[in-house]
């Protein structure tokens, strides 16, 4: 038996896998000041429903998989250790400088943000190294002990250590290594280079004081949760989910906690790709997920799952950049929750304003004023008062009508349910725009892909978001609702060898990349040996990234060949650059050599010898034919069908307008679109075209 | 579900946010394919759709000098000079004659025809380019006498692409001329590739929508953004203001410098807004002068960072906002060979600068201090040939510069780079810096006490030190704010000056010029300090806390918060309360015996 549960901002989700592969999937609320005690809860609620106690439940269990927001968390709210930075000498401001630039080039209300360590807690450090990995300056180690005193004095928690070059050439960083755990011990530090061997030392010092003052937090998270989880009688082992779409060891990722700033909706693309192949045999895909304040998006790009080292943690350019890999996730303030309101000109937006869970929607009667997403939907026939949530949560129309009359519908002079449609007309082209932005940034044509939709609120647009994109079809999981969760259930064990070293293709360094390459291949390999001991198959990826000489921005290019013996090599190398450039940008100068600047091996460990499953049907008493009026744009109410998810039959084809519900999720199915249940349990629709 | 709905103010929202999908597609793909650093890193890039009617109708987020006049203008002279434009041609634009901003800027200009050969829409992408072949190697040529020193190869509209196809004469010229031809072969790919992207992208949508229909949208939009314009005018006190910035003296200038008077009227009323520039020097024998679309654009720039950022900035709100030009005005329209090398930056800054401080005069929640000038040697065009590869390379550094204004509303941002670029520059990378350039970055940081104090605060200085590795380097750069720093509003002060030396072999400070090119031998280093942004209200009247802070970041001294703010803190650097109520007291008695 395995466990996946991925604790989110509002519900944990639990996914657990019967031994014959069957899943069963519970939620509970997430305990915030605890995040482990909602973890628990799930476990008990699965318990419960297994007819069996917490104990003899999680004895069975060989794997449990976590997806945490809990690092995200603690720095959104400021809960990180008190941190110092040691930079270059000459260079104590990259913090603050960060790299410039700006959104809302005419907005002035915003001050530029706080560097992510203060600069009273940065040093300087004597000693430089250049871009050829030449030492220009020693070390001054009696000027890095006076700077240990201070540290002391200014009783620490953490270090984080970044000094220019050290990418080339590590030694002065691992002299200080030393230096800190000789004369601070017991005090956690990151070094730069070990952390995230990349070029641009903003984004290495970044990722490093990231690191470093999220280590002490989570080193006790983890303890934690292993003691919990054992204390209760569980004896397997803990995995815990990282930004790149893979899983580490709950005590390895503790020596490096930034792996967890997208724990969690790193896994949605996971899910999205084992559902788009087995359902359609699509390999890439549009991956969402709506949740009641923000909708993510996710990519699967021919099989792969897209990632960027471009993270932001807040705003871009308000926030922080990660500078680390992560899957590329787009967020932006759309949801359930989402306020509706009319400008002074009469333009109608929805968002990025949110009622969130509390007080959530008019219609949840808890002190919500405003009109919302889920307000709208609840007017258009779309949502059942009565069925929300299982029927948990009796809404209430009344409200719905109320504000949408007055906030909407009035100032603009239109019908309520005209109001209540554009409401998701404006919600929905937001989410469009979302994923447009995102697809252009990884070359990916929507049209060439399907549409996955998870989280509870996917299905109210979906077919809307399909139309409006050309996608193929939308494919509605049946464990839509725990996306993530369910994602980390397919997950492997992964992690990115990286190294910097600059070479050309017309002057191509054999030596040093087949050195370098070679190394690379022996971290992977032990790799496999320790943490992916007993996986049932590895697999070891090499790419390269380059540029067009001039550019400042590198791409990923795999490589084929993991050794350059001849030009042969290199020209298919190169090639593969031009493809790939092409792909991204619609253009490539294939007269034109290319620069490398990094390598990275990956590698991955499959943990279970299938992927996918599919949830035990519970019976539902519920299957008499309904039928309730819903609203569709242009067309006004229309009898529409109302199945139970459960209830349909594997190839059984559901024909707009029509509504499909579960305790989880509504599915809306406009007028020229067709459902069909298909073996996984996922409903495949055929978007179709609106009626004029 | 989203193209049936037939109001017009959903419409409004939909078909807006689409357009802006467009532009930002367009922009999206020029960042990230372009060569040159300028590109890549300063972002001095936009694009942007324009109607048939030359009027403006979306750009993406770039540099506010660049789009909000020019795209107009230059549409305007594709039509003139090539009346029998066809689908498939791209013209190539960076004539300050005929509304480019100034000739570095490379402006691609492509039609949009419909199914029946009509013309709908020019989309537009602009680059400003590492090189364009000018008698020396900068694109900001400040002591230009006029054009043909300056030598920059000018292109009226001139047809680069015939049905798709590049004209090879043309490329041929630029790349016989502009030096590392590579790099611009690779800014000019990414800008042709923009522009077909956003071709593209709107024949999809007025195919799908229909081309009357979207006609119908655009003057409803446009309506709409003249109406948010007139209720943010409104919303303002109205009168009359004035203020006058000078630009330093540069070469070529009087030795007073040029000081850039504008006059500014907000009349609520009538929803207007008028700015009149014309009472100001004649063109100068020096690449200092404005072209029209940077005239134009720097007087609305200042107005916009004024008002209600959120008012879209299009044809629509511009029917609200005049601004008064003379021919052969420094600060107005002027006529070839007049040398327009510098128009984005120096003499457009006063401008802005100068608008935006006038409107501070109106009401305390509205306008900016001024932001700081530039270009200092952090920011210079470099030249020379690295020693590690035998190559010759010219590009510009990004290294450090702040020069953020205050606000009504807050304290600066601070890398603001300059007013006309609203911070949207990135700043240099020191290990990519070092990488790509024989460049050794030795230091680089905020200055101290060097913000323009105020109830909001205004940018600290930025220094960068900087020199050659192993090779001797050419720097020019044109540093503005030497004498004129950036004032302060409504009882603010000013930010620093700008200041620049070099440290020679010995380690021996070397004055050198505000304004040139020079060259820096190994083993000698340039020493750039930035001008820091004005402040906004009174300093004693700031926030304790805020002060406390600075002091305890290093960026303000225990005296400065003393003297300039009236702030005493205690021994473990918290403020004391009672103490500084006191000496806050007797400041402002003393400032008020002052006024």
């Amino acid at each position: 038996m395995r466990f996946a549960v991925d604790t989110g901002g509002t519900f944990t989700d639990l996914i657990v896998e019967e031994d014959d592969g069957k899943l069963r999937m519970f939620k509970a609320a997430t305990t915030p000041d605890d995040p482990i005690r909602g973890l628990m809860n799930t476990l008990e609620n699965a318990a419960h429903e297994y007819k069996t106690d917490l104990g003899e439940l999680l004895s069975k269990g060989e794997l449990f998989i976590h997806g945490t927001t809990h690092a995200i968390n603690a720095i959104v709210t400021g809960n990180t250790a008190k941190t110092a930075f040691l930079s270059t000498e000459g260079h104590r401001d990259i913090l603050v400088f960060r790299e410039g630039g700006r959104m809302e080039p005419f907005n002035f209300t915003v001050p530029f943000p706080e560097p992510y360590l203060p600069r009273a807690l940065t040093f300087e450090v004597p000693g430089r190294i250049l871009a050829d990995g030449s030492e220009m300056t020693p070390l001054n180690e009696e000027k890095i002990i006076q700077i240990i005193d201070l540290l002391k004095e200014e009783q620490v928690e953490s270090v984080a250590v970044c000094l220019l070059w050290s990418i080339v050439n590590s030694d002065h960083e691992l002299r200080v290594g030393e230096l800190l755990q000789k004369h601070l011990p017991g005090i956690p530090f990151t070094l730069s280079h070990a952390l995230n061997p990349s070029l641009r030392e903003y984004r290495r010092a970044s990722s490093a004081a990231i690191d470093a003052s999220l280590k002490p937090l989570m080193s006790e998270y983890m303890n934690n949760l292993s003691g919990r989880l054992r204390d209760a009688g569980f004896i397997g082992r803990v995995l815990i989910v990282t930004s790149q779409a893979g899983v580490m060891d709950a005590e390895d990722i503790a020596d490096s906690p930034i792996h967890l700033i997208n724990s969690g909706p790193s896994m949605a693309p996971v899910s999205g790709r084992y559902f788009a192949k087995v359902d359609e045999e699509y390999d890439s895909a549009v991956v969402t997920d709506t949740g009641g304040t923000t909708y993510d998006v996710s990519l699967v790009r021919k099989g792969g799952i897209p990632w960027t080292r471009e993270t932001w943690i807040g705003e871009p350019y308000r926030g922080h950049m990660t500078g680390f890999p992560s899957v590329e996730v787009k967020s932006i303030g759309a949801g359930g929750g989402s306020i509706a309101w009319v400008d002074e000109g009469g333009m109608l937006h929805v968002g990025p304003q949110s009622a969130g869970a509390v007080p959530g929607p008019a219609c949840y009667r808890q002190g919500g004023e405003k009109a919302t997403v889920t307000d709208a939907s609840l007017v258009l026939g779309h949502i059942d008062p009565v069925f929300f949530l299982g029927g948990e949560m009796e809404l209430d129309l009344n409200s719905s009508e109320k504000v949408i009359l007055e906030d909407v519908a009035k100032p603009m002079g239109l019908a309520l349910e005209e109001a209540s449609a554009a409401i998701i007309s404006v919600a929905t082209e937001n989410m469009v725009q979302a994923i447009v932005d995102i697809t252009v940034n990884q070359g990916i044509d929507p049209r060439e892909t399907v549409l996955i939709g998870g989280g509870g609120a996917a299905g109210l647009n979906a077919v809307a978001i399909a139309r409006r994109l050309g996608c193929y079809r939308a494919i509605i999981p049946e464990v839509g609702a725990a996306l993530s969760a369910a994602g980390a259930m397919m997950s492997e064990l992964a992690y990115q060898f990286r190294r910097t070293h600059f070479t050309t293709s017309k002057d191509f360094d054999y030596q040093g990349v087949n050195h370098l390459l070679e190394n690379l291949r022996d971290s992977c390999n032990e790799f496999i040996e320790n943490t992916g001991k007993g996986a049932i198959e590895s697999k070891v990826e090499y790419f390269a990234e380059a540029r067009y000489p001039e550019q400042v921005w590198e791409i990923e290019v795999p490589i084929s060949s993991h050794i350059f013996e001849s030009d042969n090599d290199i020209n298919s190398l190169v090639n593969e650059f031009h493809k790939t450039h092409e792909d991204l940008f619609a253009i490539n100068d294939p007269e034109s050599g290319i620069e490398i600047v990094g390598w990275t091996a990956s590698v991955k460990c499959r943990l279970r010898d299938t992927e996918g499953g599919s949830l035990v049907t519970v019976n539902t008493q519920d299957t008499i034919e309904k039928e309730r009026e819903a609203y569709f744009v242009n067309q006004g109410f229309l009898p529409s069908k109302v199945k139970r998810f459960e209830s349909l039959q594997i190839g059984e084809a559901v024909v707009g307008p029509a509504i499909i519900e579960s305790p989880f999720t509504t599915v809306v199915i406009d007028p020229g679109a067709k459902a069909y249940r298909k073996v996984s349990g996922s409903l495949s629709i055929d978007p179709g075209v609106s009626y004029e | 579900m989203t193209s049936h709905v037939n109001t017009a103010g959903v419409q409004l929202a939909l078909i807006s946010n689409r357009i802006e999908g467009i532009v930002r597609k367009m922009s999206n793909t020029l960042l990230r394919t372009g060569r040159s650093g300028v590109l890549a890193m300063a972002r001095d890039f936009s694009c942007c759709v324009v109607t048939a009617q030359d009027e403006l109708l979306a750009a993406a987020e770039s540099l506010p000098i660049h789009v909000l006049s020019g795209p107009d203008l230059m549409s305007k002279s594709m039509k003139k000079l090539h009346p029998c434009f066809k689908k498939g041609d791209a013209f190539l634009h960076n004539s300050p004659y005929h509304g480019c901003s100034h000739p570095a800027d490379h402006t691609i200009l492509v039609p949009i025809m419909d199914g029946e050969g009509n013309h709908r829409f020019t989309v537009q992408s602009k680059a400003h380019q590492a090189d364009i072949g000018n008698s020396i190697p900068t694109t900001y040529f400040g002591n230009a006498r006029d054009v043909y020193q300056e030598g920059a190869i000018i292109f009226p509209s001139v047809k680069v692409q015939n049905n798709y196809q590049n004209i090879d004469d043309i490329i041929r010229i630029c790349q016989l001329r502009i030096r590392v031809p590579s790099q611009w072969w690779g800014d000019y790919l990414a800008m042709i590739g923009a522009a077909r992207i956003g071709e593209r992208e709107l024949t999809k949508l007025g195919e799908e929508i229909g081309w009357d229909t979207l006609d119908e949208f655009i003057s409803d939009w446009f309506d709409y953004s003249e109406k948010r314009m007139t209720n943010a005018i409104k919303s303002i006190p109205s009168g009359d203001a004035e203020h006058t910035s000078v630009h330093d003296a540069f070469p070529g200038t009087p030795t007073e410098g040029i000081p850039i008077h504008t006059k500014v009227k907000v009349d609520g009323k009538a929803g207007k807004i008028n700015v009149d520039l014309r009472d100001n020097p004649d063109c100068l024998p020096c690449g200092l002068n404005l072209s029209e679309a940077c005239s134009k654009t720097s007087a609305m720039l200042g107005v916009f960072n004024s008002i209600d950022h959120t008012v879209p900035k299009n044809a629509g709100s511009f029917r609200r906002l005049k601004v008064h030009l003379r021919n052969n005005c420094v600060v107005g329209i002027p006529s070839h060979p007049t040398s327009c090398s510098v128009a984005t930056t120096n003499v457009a800054d006063r401008v802005a600068n100068g608008v935006q401080s006038a409107m501070a005069q109106l009401s305390n929640k509205v306008g900016m201090a001024e932001c700081g000038a530039i270009n200092p040697p952090a920011a210079s065009v470099i030249s020379g040939n690295d020693p590690r590869t035998g190559k010759d390379y010219v590009n510009q550094v990004f290294l450090g510069k702040t020069c953020g204004a205050a606000s009504s509303s807050a304290d600066a941002w601070q890398t603001i780079s300059h007013v006309g670029n609203g911070g949207m520059c990135f700043m240099d990378s020191v290990e990519l810096d070092e990488l790509r350039h024989p460049i050794y970055v030795h230091s680089r940081g905020f200055v101290e006490d060097t913000e323009g104090a105020g109830y909001y605060c205004g940018s600290r200085a930025a220094f960068a030190i900087f020199g050659p590795q192993n090779c001797s380097m050419d720097i020019v750069y044109n540093s503005d704010g030497n004498i004129n720093a950036p004032k302060g509003v409504r009882g603010g002060t000013s930010g620093a000056s700008a200041y620049q030396h070099k440290i020679d072999k010995n380690g021996k400070n070397v004055s050198v010029p505000n304004c040139g090119r020079i060259t820096l031998d190994n083993g000698e280093l340039i020493v750039s300090y930035s001008c820091g942004g004005g402040g906004y209200g009174s300093p004693i009247e700031r926030d304790p806390n805020s002060v406390a802070k600075d002091v305890s970041e290093g960026f303000i001294t225990v005296t400065r918060a003393k003297n300039i703010y009236g702030v005493l803190l205690d021994s473990v650097g918290g403020v004391s309360v009672e103490e500084t109520k006191k000496l806050r007291l007797s400041l402002r008695e003393e400032v008020s015996k002052f006024q």
